[in-house]
């Protein structure tokens, strides 16, 4: 309670000031403050389709992924997200990474995540993949964001030579909503990839459908019709495992045949954070590593 | 914006200081049958109408009960009852709630109920009300052998905040209304509902009502969005 008057009382004080480096407008309360998620959904198709598809060959029928979310970086911050990018790129198994967004905390903080920029461009196996968050997006950042990671909504595959492995689907929840077009977009590729053999699909977005903690107090979810219509489909295409973060607290819910994992926030100043490593084979072995502690 | 919340704060707290004056009585609403129709727009179900049937029945001036069902054309039909116990205070009302509300989603195949406690105070011009909820969701289609179980969000808060323009006696009104609870469903505490209601009393027995209300989206991700609205009129029978 104590923590979340003073983020009331921060933001207020904040929502006045001049500085370049606000970490709260609360004129987004009343509308937002840059693109909205059509808008951010349509130039993300753009990019896709003059990129052409993602299809990482691992060399092997199994493979690693490392998954962290809300390192929030701010100057001097960025410990556990080097470490995070330190451990992913010491592992010698075909691999690929995966941010659940909130890389940043606010503006202008996109050059103090260095670390995770090294692999904005999402073609290569050895990359990190990244999905856009509240944070990553506040005062009109969606311009910054896409000069780094392009797409805030796609998907990839991974496959052993011709062998279809898995599809990874990555989608745009920045704002607490998918949007209608994302919303279509993703019931259309669901109902296509379905039917082309892959061993799973895996869908990964930054904010968490389920509101069982009030750990983190101010963390929002998406509006009830739309929990019920995304579960409903996720549900539809028995998609084993959603990833996502937001929350901030580890939580793990099983719904119509669906494993919701929320991880906990790699950001450094909280207490217990970890990633998770998920070994892909024939089944998705996860464990949660935690963070060294100082 | 830190001026806009200081002046809608005196506004609210103002009128509730100065308003109550002399209203009969909260105890002596009489029973009342409800029908109304909605037009409905959200971005999960698009465009939608709803039916709705109301019942009031304040049993004795300490306890009121209301009864009220929705059927949708999206495929959603809901249930709430509510149990109102209330005592008079020098200034206004005091009431405590319960609250069950359940939906049936039968479009996503998944139920959705929800209880609450709450506790309340109306005065002449507002009526204010605070509590807990509790929510489970089920899978109409879950298999009984999987581990899937219910999915139980155990605390959320209720509130409720409408500012009348005038006395809740009178025979028409105007009221502006913040809150994560309407009708028939409670929203997580950090989507909050804005709405406008009004009513006009044609005769002693019919009362023709109005309600608009707006649901935006992404609010605490300071990204808010419109997400749905609806509309709602129809006609009440005081007996």
């Amino acid at each position: 309670m104590k923590k979340n008057l003073y983020i009331v009382i921060c933001a207020v004080l904040l929502s006045g000031c001049a500085s370049d480096e606000r970490v709260l407008d609360l004129a987004g309360l009343v509308s937002t403050n840059g693109e909205s998620v059509n808008t951010r959904f349509e130039q993300s198709m753009a990019y896709n389709n003059s990129r052409g598809e993602i299809s990482l060959d691992m060399g092997n029928d199994e493979y690693v992924v490392y998954v962290c979310t809300d390192s929030h970086i701010t100057r001097g911050t960025h410990r556990n997200l080097d470490y995070f990018i330190d451990q992913y790129r010491a592992e010698t198994a075909p691999k690929i990474a995966i941010h659940l967004g909130d890389v940043i905390n606010a503006q202008h903080n996109f050059p103090c995540a260095d670390s995770i920029l090294h692999f904005a461009g999402q073609t290569d196996k050895d990359t990190v993949f990244v999905t856009p968050g509240n944070h990553d997006l506040y005062f009109k950042q969606w311009s910054v964001y896409r000069e780094y990671f392009k797409s805030g909504c796609y998907w990839f595959e991974t496959r052993n030579g011709a062998r279809k492995l898995d599809l990874f689907i990555c989608l745009d929840s920045a704002d607490g909503t998918l949007g209608t077009d994302q919303m279509q977009w993703l019931r259309e590729l669901l109902e296509r990839k379905s039917r082309e053999g892959y061993r799973r699909m895996i869908v990964y977005t930054h904010t968490h459908l389920w509101k069982l903690d009030m750990s983190q107090g101010f963390t929002s979810n998406m509006a009830l019709e739309e929990t019920y219509e995304l579960t409903s489909l996720l549900g539809q295409y028995k998609i084993p495992y959603v990833w996502s973060g937001h929350q901030h607290a580890r939580q793990s819910v099983f719904f119509k045949g669906v494993n919701y994992l929320v991880l906990n926030a790699t950001k450094d100043s909280e207490n217990g954070q970890s990633y998770m490593k998920v070994e892909m084979g024939e089944s998705a072995i996860y464990h949660y590593i935690d963070f060294p502690r100082l | 914006m830190k001026k806009l919340m200081i002046i809608i704060a005196a506004m609210v707290l103002g009128t509730g200081a100065v308003a109550y004056a002399g209203n009969p009585g909260f105890g002596q609403r009489r029973y009342t049958v409800t029908g109304l129709v909605e037009y409905s727009y959200n971005k999960a179900w698009g465009h939608h109408a709803n039916f709705d049937v109301q019942g009031l029945m304040p049993f004795n001036p300490h306890f009121e009960m209301e009864a009220r069902v929705q059927f949708s054309t999206a495929n959603v039909h809901s249930g709430a009852v509510q149990l109102r116990p209330k005592f008079e205070v020098p200034v206004g009302e005091m009431f405590l709630e319960t609250d069950v509300y359940y939906r049936g989603v039968a479009r996503n195949r998944m139920s959705d109920l929800t209880a609450a406690l709450g506790v309340g105070y109306r005065m002449d011009y507002v009526s204010v009300t605070v509590g807990v909820y509790c929510r489970v969701l089920n899978d109409w289609d879950r298999s009984i052998y999987t581990d899937e179980s219910y999915v139980v969000e155990p605390f959320n808060m209720l509130y409720r905040l409408e500012v009348f323009c005038r006395p809740q006696n009178n025979p028409w009104n105007l009221s502006f209304l913040i809150s994560d609870m309407d009708d028939y469903q409670l929203e997580r505490m950090w989507q909050p509902l804005f709405g406008i209601g009004a009513y006009y009393d044609v005769t002693d027995h019919w009362r023709l009502n109005f309600a608009a209300q707006c649901k935006p989206t992404g609010m605490f991700h300071l990204n808010a969005n419109f997400y749905g609205a609806t509309f709602r009129t129809g006609f009440s029978y005081r007996f």
